[in-house]
């Protein structure tokens, strides 16, 4: 591209650069007239000059262009909002309804995990459980006070078993 | 809706030449006026907010076109090459003045603009078209000054040189009749 310095003498320099710089309809009389006498002696710049002016007349004939909102598009746009908005409703239950399934198939998860913790799992742990209780309760509180001088059921001293085995030989002596 | 209307159509066909391609983006422009109508904050005027949702949806209905590379003159119309040729033997003359809002002129106008990019297009017929300020554009775009300023610079360059080969072809018409 040619270059251009604004100055005051436009003979000289080519004016490809200020009719770029501003809008053309915004350009003052006498900068028309600098461009206008400068265009005549440079061809490069005259066909720049005349591109700039169609380029305007053709933007301003293209802005002149106005179209009206058709009879309907009123009834139209409303039709579509209402459309869009009932879509969106619709969308937002479906996505509520799989959220809310979603929750109870997780609660029904939950209740049948717990199901088979509190009635599986414990019958077949049974047979431990007592001795295991026995372990656990054997130092607590009501285990010493009350139960510590109390022999077990399943417990027998020695003197029980000499008492039986010295019964038993005074029988056969009898 | 009738209030914002005709501002909103004249926004859009800034953009769009054909009626069917401006009412969509009007629609869709009131769709996102209605639907978003909550974030209006209030700080500028409803015209102002509803104009900036305007360009920008218009912005982004152009970019998502696809964009003539260039415009040769030999794409141009019986009456586009006509009207070029009056333009070009009667300039500063009042009969051009008065063939400029012409519908073939409009078309032609189209037809060059579409060869430029959306941006360069907003900022041209905004400004050079419209004659609208910096801070027009501005607050319908939410660009800066400085970027609007050297866009329109470079679409003026781009829309010139447009022009200046489609003018080239009157050239040398002119000379090969000479």
């Amino acid at each position: 591209m040619l270059p251009k310095t604004r100055g005051t003498n436009m003979k000289d320099e080519h004016i490809i650069s200020l009719v770029e710089s501003k809008r053309f309809a915004g350009l003052a009389e006498s900068e028309r007239a600098e461009i206008s006498s400068h265009a005549a002696a440079c061809e490069s710049c005259r066909r720049a000059f005349e591109a700039v002016d169609v380029s305007s007349l053709l933007l301003k004939a293209r802005v002149n262009e106005e179209f009206e909102p058709s009879p309907f598009f009123q009834t139209r746009v409303l039709a579509l909002l209402r459309e869009r908005q009932a879509a969106n409703e619709k969308w937002a239950w479906s996505r509520l309804w799989r959220t809310a399934g979603g929750l109870a198939t997780s609660m029904v998860a939950t209740v049948a995990t717990l199901a088979v913790l509190t009635f599986v799992i414990p019958g077949a742990q049974a047979p431990d459980s007592p001795n295991s209780a026995a372990v656990v309760n054997a130092y607590s509180t009501d285990a010493v006070v009350l139960d510590a001088a109390t022999p077990r059921d399943d417990q027998i001293s020695d003197s029980d078993v000499l008492a039986t085995l010295y019964d038993a030989d005074n029988e056969v002596v009898k | 809706m009738r209030r914002y209307g005709p501002r909103v159509f004249r926004v859009a066909s800034r953009f769009f030449r054909e009626r069917s391609m401006v009412e969509d983006a009007a629609q869709e422009v009131f769709l996102k006026v209605f639907t978003e109508l909550r974030k209006y904050e209030g700080r500028g005027s409803m015209e102002g907010w509803i104009t900036r949702i305007t360009t920008n949806i218009c912005l982004n209905l152009l970019r998502s076109a696809k964009r003539r590379p260039q415009l040769t003159a030999s794409e141009l119309t019986e009456a586009e090459s006509s009207w070029l040729d009056t333009t070009l033997a009667r300039a500063a003359t009042e009969r051009h003045r008065s063939s400029e809002r012409s519908f073939v002129a409009a078309d032609l106008a189209q037809r060059v603009l579409e060869t430029l990019s959306p941006d360069d297009r907003l900022v041209l017929t905004m400004i050079d078209g419209d004659d609208s300020s910096v801070k027009d554009v501005v607050e319908a775009t939410g660009w800066s000054e400085s970027k609007i300023k050297v866009l329109a610079f470079r679409a003026r360059r781009r829309m010139r040189e447009a022009v200046e080969r489609l003018l080239g072809r009157g050239h040398a018409a002119e000379n090969a009749g000479n």
